[in-house]
């Protein structure tokens, strides 16, 4: 079964062996491919390498285009601030601070303004070179979250003041969600997930009144042209979650401070399929390995494999180190290496890895360089990284240096010990007599070889 | 109900007509000022310990906070007047490189209530515009709110910065991301999860 038809299934709700996983590659993309967001975001040609990038990193089942909930309110007339380590903030709110505001004010959503050409260029571009294998994701924003953009916060009021105009705005919001979903359904997106962090904010009654026509209106659309939908929200939704359930979507899927066993028994009694919700920054973002491999792993048995896929709460940090995804993820894909880590990783809080011994580096006549790899024969990225290095360490050795490589797996615990103590935060990185010095990208062979032959000198590493 | 009760619960539901006209009233009655700030600031307390408590959410918090508010407008002359002014000050603002300013508002809204004056220097505030305020105002307290998981660490730089200007300033941080391990870590006095956790953190740090 291919990881699109793992994830199809898993959103319909049926049993899928292991869980579906799919981790949330937004800015983060940039990140991976050594681009700032504003140059990664405003690009198909990029989004579309990170997100081949991201395939063979993190051995996903499906991907998102784009993770960026400004892009219709950027063509509506919202202004935005650009950053380099996250997706724009809006700053302005075209609806705000006018009385005489109203839903009609809102234009259609102009296809062919904003980066609305370039999310539909790179999805064309990810169906034809990853739509055979992977689920694409169309993101769009949800109806509450772009009244905000749009009215900024003033909705807050004016959903006791103004209450008949606030339910027209989140209807014309759903318009504008429909001509999203449409234009990702038409370029060949498998799932829409309708993202609404902003209804975190409001009460039951509140989301049932402003939100669910809105909402529903969007899910029929797209459950009309064929397509799959989730209900996703960022933020602490526990007392929305019901409401949530619900609507007409077919998944919902949860940020971090969600009681998943709780959701499960909730997604069952009304029949959807859920997703989440790996913690973001003090696991994925700031953890170690091991905290990430134990946060999957118990994500995993609380959710179990049917109806579920796991992914991070929301849109992965920016700077969030490739390794640990990696890691989290492969507990996923791979219920061997789930198993065997479990046995290894015990219930130790803060592992040292004590067991794991690196070389004794001073003592070695030859220079060693150690790879840090997901696993050169699966991941091309590493498959790449470790040829560079062989490749120059065979030619300082015809010139009579001792050069020995070697490369450890994060598969194993070896590899993840290797990792911990030698301080790498990227998979792959080449270390130097124990120093990663080349992380994630690969390095040019004449720098690669005057680095390894700088150490070598050094130490006279001489055959 | 006394016009006192029910102006408490004027401000807990949101009435800010049924507020403002109550303040006026009172005023024409003579009622001590005093009396009607403590009867807003506890309408203001139950709004923050419901909203704490998950009973309310941040539209029902907006709304009372515009009754305290409009209610302010008219009382606070006349509390000028007989001498009474909020005994603590607080800075507050949206760290550098960040833009979110609903959570900071909410606590600022939720810190006047309690009667607390406030120094809000809005969104995208850089750590020496923080000191700079703190300084000048004499602010026991500077509290700074992020969104976002890569502005956290202006959160780091502002409490060193306000650490080398010589300033005992108390501070606190908050915000989605943001974890009382985080605030221990980059040695800031105080974490607050919500606004109304940030209310009675402020209380506690200014009275001990």
């Amino acid at each position: 079964m291919t990881g699109k038809e793992l994830i199809l299934k898993a959103v319909r709700g049926e049993e899928t062996g292991r869980p579906a996983w799919m981790p949330f590659v937004g800015a983060h993309g940039g990140f991976m491919i050594g681009k700032g967001a504003t140059e990664y975001m405003k690009s198909a040609a990029l989004t579309v390498e990170a997100m081949k990038k991201a395939k063979e990193m993190y051995k996903p089942d499906g991907l998102p285009i784009m993770f960026d909930l400004q892009m219709e309110a950027e063509v509506l007339g919202c202004d935005l601030h650009w950053t380099d380590d996250g997706p724009p903030s809006v700053t302005s709110h075209p609806l705000e601070g006018n009385d005489d505001w109203s839903a009609d004010q809102v234009p259609d959503l102009d296809l062919s303004a904003g980066r609305w050409p370039v999310a539909m260029e790179a999805v064309r571009l990810a169906k034809k070179e990853l739509g055979d294998e992977i689920a694409l994701y169309g993101l769009i924003c949800g109806p509450f979250t772009l009244a905000l953009h749009l009215l900024g916060n003033d909705i807050f009021l004016e959903m006791f003041d103004e209450e008949e105009k606030v339910e027209a705005l989140t209807m014309r919001c759903a318009d504008i969600a429909i001509a999203a979903a449409g234009a990702y359904i038409d370029n060949g997106c498998d799932v829409i997930a309708v993202v609404d962090p902003m209804v975190s904010q409001i009460s039951p009654d509140h989301f049932a009144q402003f939100v669910t026509p809105a909402m529903n209106k969007v899910f029929d659309y797209i459950r009309s042209r064929g397509s799959l939908s989730s209900c996703f929200v960022c933020g602490d939704v526990t007392r929305n979650l019901e409401v949530m359930l619900e609507t007409t979507c077919d998944n919902v899927s949860v940020d971090e401070q969600i009681d998943m066993a709780n959701l499960r028994v909730l997604a069952g009694k009304y029949g959807k399929s859920f997703g989440g919700n790996l913690h973001l920054t003090t696991v994925l973002l700031m953890g170690t390995i091991a905290d990430c491999q134990r946060e999957a792993i118990g994500c995993i048995e609380t959710c179990g494999t049917k109806g579920f896929i796991m992914s991070p709460g929301c849109d992965l940090p920016y700077d969030t180190p490739p390794a640990n995804v990696a890691a989290a993820g492969l507990m996923a894909v791979d219920p061997e290496q789930m198993k065997q880590v479990k046995e290894t990783l015990g219930d130790a809080e803060n592992d040292t890895y004590d067991d794991v011994i690196i070389p004794d580096y001073a003592n070695e006549n030859a220079v060693l360089v150690d790879l840090i790899t997901l696993d050169s024969e699966s991941c091309a990225p590493c498959t790449y990284m470790t040829d560079a290095a062989n490749r120059a360490a065979a030619a300082l050795t015809a010139e009579g240096y001792d050069i020995k490589v070697k490369e450890y797996k994060i598969r194993t615990r070896q590899g993840v010990g290797m990792l911990v103590k030698l301080g790498a935060k990227n998979i792959p990185t080449i270390c130097i007599e124990g120093v990663p010095t080349f992380e994630s990208l690969i390095p040019e062979q004449p720098k690669l070889i005057a680095a390894i032959r700088e150490v070598a000198d050094k130490k006279g590493a001489r055959k | 109900m006394s016009e006192l009760a029910e102006l408490t619960e004027s401000i807990k539901n949101g009435k800010r007509k049924i507020a403002v006209k109550i303040v006026t009233e009172e005023l024409e009655k003579n009622t001590d000022a005093g009396e009607l700030l403590a009867a807003l600031v506890e309408g203001m307390d139950i709004v923050g310990q419901r909203f704490k408590n998950n009973e309310i959410f941040v539209p029902e918090v907006l709304i009372a906070a515009r009754a305290m508010k409009e209610s302010m407008t008219i009382l606070e002359p006349i509390l000028v007047t007989a001498g009474i002014k909020p005994e603590h000050k607080v800075v507050i603002g949206t760290v550098k490189g960040d833009l979110h300013d609903i959570g900071k508002n909410l606590v600022a809204m939720m810190l006047k209530g309690a009667n607390f004056e406030v120094i809000d220097l809005g969104s995208d505030v850089a750590p020496d515009a923080f000191v700079k305020a703190a300084q000048e105002s004499g602010a026991e307290i500077v509290a700074m709110s992020a969104l976002l998981t890569t502005t956290m660490p202006s959160m780091r730089e502002t409490v060193e910065a306000l650490k080398a200007a010589g300033l005992s300033t108390k501070t606190m941080i908050g915000g989605a991301p943001v974890t009382r391990q985080y605030a221990e870590e980059i040695g800031a006095t105080g974490f607050a999860a919500d606004a109304a956790t940030a209310v009675d953190m402020v209380r506690d740090l200014v009275s001990a």
